[in-house]
């Protein structure tokens, strides 16, 4: 129950979060509570916060927003209690989401855009050293996070910008006691031998391995093309695909083009808040089109910068009050007594039709923003991934519940101790629905691991077996779409397994193997014999063929029809296939109780006779005990 | 509830006398009725030791080695039948779903007449190799009995075979000499590590066809030692089976016989005793190996109090202790199991692969067991563990147990305190001299007030 309520009570709490953050740019109320309410039904947020879709996102979304109002807070007060805060959020953060990195170099480069600007006071000192000495202590202790923020390039920037920090408070404090010149001259042979120094020792650092060279993750953020080649298990996954255009317009609709007019509204005032809401617009809406997944770190700040440009325009039309002459003498008396300059009109809008026809049109948008929030979210992130509903020609719904079917069966038949490999998209799911322990799961920071299971399903028997038995396998669970039409299925997605196995056994996983002679990925009569020999290819049409009249065997999601001998399975046996086929679950045999080659003892059993060894060549082998 | 059922148990083995560990039909599978009383003191022998013998044709209709599914008989002794093959009934199919179902079999050969195909195929399965024209006799001319073979030179005279290796126990050995007459001579594959020869050749002999002439020397497969009279097989079940070459050895005229070797004095055979330890070890008398009780704990002084054994959960670099309880069944009861001399019996602490490889020491004996005991720490690395014995020799039934335990990194606060961490002292020192300074800097300031104002006010 707890674990099927915790995201929308989240996403209350971002809303809040939303609110107190979007306050703290504008005077004006309106915007926090139309931010609030952007962020409360944009799909964007909305993918992850529906009840019972159980992601950590959802609560890192929350930590986000909230830790960048606290630091807003703290910026501005330059106070410790606010920057304190801010670190505790900041930790629970990194005990939350790996994404904290996004934190972990957004607020320095806040601070260095401030520094760069001229902007820089004890407030911001304050501010940044509490936050970067007690975040930084409270992210070593998240085991997995360690002594990564000293050793890491990726946390190299808050380091970098807290030395410079240092720096600056330092000549600002020398700046009171020298003249000018002198300073001056202090300044630039200062900045020149820190900057050398500090490049130097990066440089030396980096070389000797002492700080970890950037991750491969954060390469792929700026080279597109960069997972693809060194890291396929990232580009493997269709969130960390770039973002297609309609994306932006699916999950954000007409936020997405009040956020430039928000964010052209944070130039004109330009304080330091709203310096940091430029600087994370750029950066994540960057992101946001590099991986489709990054779309959830720009929601929080679109819907700020909409917030903002949506209360702008309201406050101006929604004002019903006409000027009255008193306060426009006012006004023109006070500007020509402040100025000293000829007095100026009051500029406004005052005509009815025009507050009418705005706000009537901005109400329209905003209805159909609802209307298409109900409609996104009902139709695209409502419905649960492990049940498929399809149409049937009557119009009535039939429902394909392969995947529970198949957990549940091994819920019910296997030791609760039995070790399921799959192919890892599927490692969370059997973990919670058939409670059984797997190889693999959605948990992707062991790419050996999965490297390990691309490798078992894409060599031949003879040598996944022994992976198998190493790894103590009971049951191999492979997806199947070639019944129904269901294209997510494992042969799809079988030459990442093989590019994964590739990255990491180079000699022995090919790609190019997988293909026939003329580049065509075929599983038909034409496949290729390491195709056909694949311990995936084997399971996946394992007597597929006796569903069909002889010859007849066709794959429907492939297109094509498959060979009409079924493959031969010596190592597994078949377990479990479901209604529909899409999950095939398969045993994995002990070992042969007479010490035989399992080809052997199925050879034996279907009654073939063993030759006699031919005739060895070369020196006899004798048996020594 | 293990104390009855082992009262229960040893009361049951009392009562029906000597017994095979895993149960008493035995199966002897003969051609005729004549043969049978050539080998009336091997079934008296089998009776006196609590077996119930049945004696089958290989061409009867009744034949059969499985009852609904199950197996009817738990033992199978086959002689070799006069006619080809051993019919329908005990296709070679058949016995390995026998021996799949933990029957024991001992499978007599001989060298009299050709070896049947369907046995060879049988023979195969298991890596065991008979001479190409399956009608080889071993013979050799150093060691024959000079009264019945003077002239063939195909009795064998052997001595009791000593252990395989240093490191396994001899279950065949003793004083005093075989006679094996008319020996089918096996060959063991390279591949397997299920089979091993309880009985070799000696180095002199070798197989030789009468039908036939002498094959070329790069036909000849094997010679001396490498020519096996008696062979094993123990699957991965430890189900048994024997292959003896020489049917002969165990009829009655060898039991009581009297033997001469060239060169040497007239002595009377073993043949009898042999013939216990060989059945003995194949129907499971001897050689077999009982787990009881598998206990693992924290190490402490005192006793382990019955709810801190076998915890699910350890923490790393915890000191534990664990034990497992072993016996050996000999002829009729059980005693404490002694690894030999050089082979130790090892526990492994493996999350895929294992941390610690530790030699199992005996630290208590009982009348009917000895617990084997290691201690050691587990290793820095949290995740599911396993203890595992995986002990597998020749001779002996298998020992493969897997105990899965998780083991947890430290608790919160479970770690060393700041002051007992040496490397920390300078941060302590310097949180204490800041405190110190801070009120020392208090105490200075509030007790050195100017003196100038009170000058002032004199003024």
């Amino acid at each position: 129950m707890s674990v099927f309520c915790s995201p929308p009570a989240f996403s209350g709490l971002t809303a809040l979060a939303m609110y107190l953050l979007t306050c703290e740019m504008s005077t004006s109320p309106s915007a926090g509570l139309l931010a609030a309410a952007f962020m409360g039904i944009t799909p964007g947020y909305i993918s992850r916060s529906v009840a019972g879709s159980y992601d950590n996102e959802a609560i890192a979304i929350f930590l986000l927003v909230f830790t960048f109002y606290l630091w807003i807070k703290a910026v501005k007060n330059g106070s410790i209690m606010w920057g304190a805060l801010t670190a505790l959020f900041y930790g629970y953060m990194v005990s939350a989401w790996g994404g904290y990195v996004f934190i972990t170099n957004l607020i320095p480069l806040h601070v260095f855009v401030l520094i760069c600007m001229g902007r820089y006071s004890s407030r911001t000192y304050i501010a940044y050293t509490t936050w970067y000495a007690l975040g930084t202590l409270g992210s070593m202790q998240i085991p997995f996070v360690g002594f990564l923020p000293i050793r890491n390039s990726d946390h190299m920037s808050a380091l970098g910008v807290f030395g410079l920090i240092q720096l600056v408070a330092f000549a600002d404090f020398i700046r009171g006691f020298l003249p000018g010149k002198q300073f001056q001259k202090l300044l630039t042979s200062m900045i020149l031998l820190i900057v050398g120094l500090g490049f130097g020792g990066l440089i030396l650092l980096s070389v000797s391995g002492v700080i970890a060279p950037w991750s491969g993750r954060f390469y792929s953020l700026w080279d597109t093309g960069y997972a693809k080649i060194h890291i396929p298990i990232i580009a493997s996954v269709s969130e960390h695909q770039p973002t297609a255009w309609p994306a932006f317009f699916f999950d954000l609709n007409f936020l997405i083009w009040l956020f430039p007019a928000g964010v052209f509204l944070c130039f004109q005032k330009l304080k330091d808040e709203h310096v940091f809401v430029i600087i994370y617009a750029v950066l994540s809406s960057y992101f946001a089109g590099v991986m489709v997944r990054l779309m959830l770190t720009l929601t929080p700040i679109v819907c700020v910068a909409a917030g903002l440009a949506l209360s702008g325009v309201l406050d101006q039309f929604l004002v019903m009050s006409k000027p009255t002459a008193e306060t426009k003498a006012k006004a023109n008396a006070k500007d020509s007594k402040a100025y000293g300059k000829m007095s100026s009109p009051v500029v406004g809008i005052y005509s009815y039709f025009s507050k009418a026809f705005v706000s009537g049109s901005m109400t329209l948008y905003l209805l159909m923003f609802v209307a298409h929030c109900t409609w996104v979210t009902s139709n695209a992130y409502s419905s649960p991934s492990v049940v498929l509903a399809s149409r049937l020609p009557d119009g009535s719904q039939h429902i394909i519940d392969d995947y529970r079917e198949a957990y549940y069966w091994l819920r019910q038949n296997t030791p609760d101790n039995a070790k399921i490999m799959s192919w890892w998209d599927y490692g969370y799911q059997i973990g919670g629905m058939a409670d059984r322990p797997t190889l693999v799961d959605n948990n992707t920071w062991n790419n050996t691991h999965i490297a390990t299971v691309g490798k078992a399903m894409s060599s031949r028997e003879e040598v996944s077996y022994p992976i198998l038995r190493q790894h103590d396998v009971d049951y191999v669970l492979v997806v199947f779409g070639g019944l129904l039409g269901y294209s997510g299925d494992d042969l799809n997605k079988f030459l990442w397994m093989v590019r994964i196995a590739e990255g990491i056994w180079p000699d022995e996983i090919k790609e190019r193997d997988f293909f026939t002679a003329r580049g065509e990925y075929r599983v038909d009569d034409e496949a290729t014999p390491t195709m056909k020999n694949s311990l995936m290819y084997k399971m996946s049409y394992y007597n597929y063929q006796s569903l069909f009249p002889p010859g007849q065997a066709v794959d429907r999601v492939r297109g094509t029809k498959v060979p009409t001998e079924s493959p031969t399975l010596d190592t597994m046996e078949e377990a479990f296939t479901s209604e529909n086929w899409i999950i095939r679950i398969f045993k994995v045999k002990d070992l042969d109780n007479l010490g035989r080659d399992h080809s052997n003892a199925v050879a034996f059993d279907k009654g073939l006779k063993r030759k006699r060894a031919a005739k060895r060549k070369g020196p006899r082998v004798l048996r020594t005990e | 509830m293990r104390w009855y059922l082992a009262l229960l148990v040893s009361a049951f083995a009392a009562a029906v006398n000597a017994l095979s560990s895993s149960g008493s039909r035995l199966l002897v599978v003969l051609d005729d009725t004549t043969d049978k009383s050539a080998y009336s003191i091997l079934w008296s022998d089998l009776e006196g030791r609590g077996y119930d013998l049945s004696f089958e044709s290989p061409k009867s209709d009744k034949l059969s080695l499985f009852e609904h599914g199950e197996r009817a008989y738990d033992h199978l002794l086959i002689l070799p039948p006069k006619s080809k093959g051993l019919g329908p009934n005990l296709t070679p199919k058949n016995i390995l779903d026998f021996m799949n179902q933990d029957g024991n079999i001992i499978l007599a050969l001989s060298g009299k007449a050709s070896t049947s195909s369907a046995i060879s195929s049988l023979l195969l399965e298991v890596d065991i190799h008979l001479s190409n024209d399956r009608s080889a006799v071993v013979i050799d001319h150093f060691n024959y009995d000079t009264i019945s073979a003077a002239e063939k030179h195909d009795v064998l005279l052997l001595e009791r075979p000593a252990p395989l290796r240093p490191d396994v126990k001899a279950f065949f050995d003793g004083e005093g000499v075989l006679a094996l007459p008319h020996v089918a001579p096996q060959t063991l594959g390279s591949n397997s590590q299920l089979i091993s020869p309880i009985l070799r050749a000696p180095a002199t002999a070798y197989a030789y066809n009468p039908k036939e002439e002498m094959p070329s020397p790069d036909d000849i497969e094997a010679t001396g030692s490498q020519l096996n009279v008696v062979s094993a097989v123990q699957a991965l079940n430890s189900a048994r089976f024997v292959v003896l070459g020489s049917v002969e050895a165990l009829e009655d005229q060898w039991f009581s016989g009297s033997v001469k070797a060239p060169n040497g004095k007239k002595v009377p055979t073993v043949n009898r005793e042999f013939a216990k330890q060989l059945t003995g070890w194949a129907f499971k008398e001897t050689g077999i190996l009982k787990v009881g009780k598998i206990e693992h704990h924290l190490a402490t002084d005192g006793e382990v109090a019955a709810e801190d054994m076998n915890p699910k959960i350890y923490r790393v670099k915890n000191e534990t202790v664990f034990n497992i309880e072993i016996s050996e069944y000999s002829y009729d009861k059980w005693v404490p199991f002694e690894v030999p001399a050089e082979d130790e019996l090892q526990l492994e602490f493996t999350m895929l692969s294992p941390f610690h490889r530790l030699a199992l020491k005996p630290t208590v004996r009982t009348e009917t067991s000895a617990v084997y005991s290691t201690q050691f720490t587990t290793p820095d690395q949290h995740g599911i563990f396993s203890f595992r014995v995986d002990y597998k020799r020749p001779f002996l039934t298998n020992i493969e147990e897997k105990h899965e335990v998780t083991v947890r990194h430290f608790a919160h606060d479970e770690y060393p305190r700041s002051w007992a961490i040496t490397g920390g002292w300078v941060w302590i020192a310097g949180l204490w001299s800041v405190i110190g300074g801070f009120l020392a800097f208090v105490v200075v300031w509030l007790y050195s007030a100017p003196v100038a104002d009170k000058v002032k006010k004199t003024q």
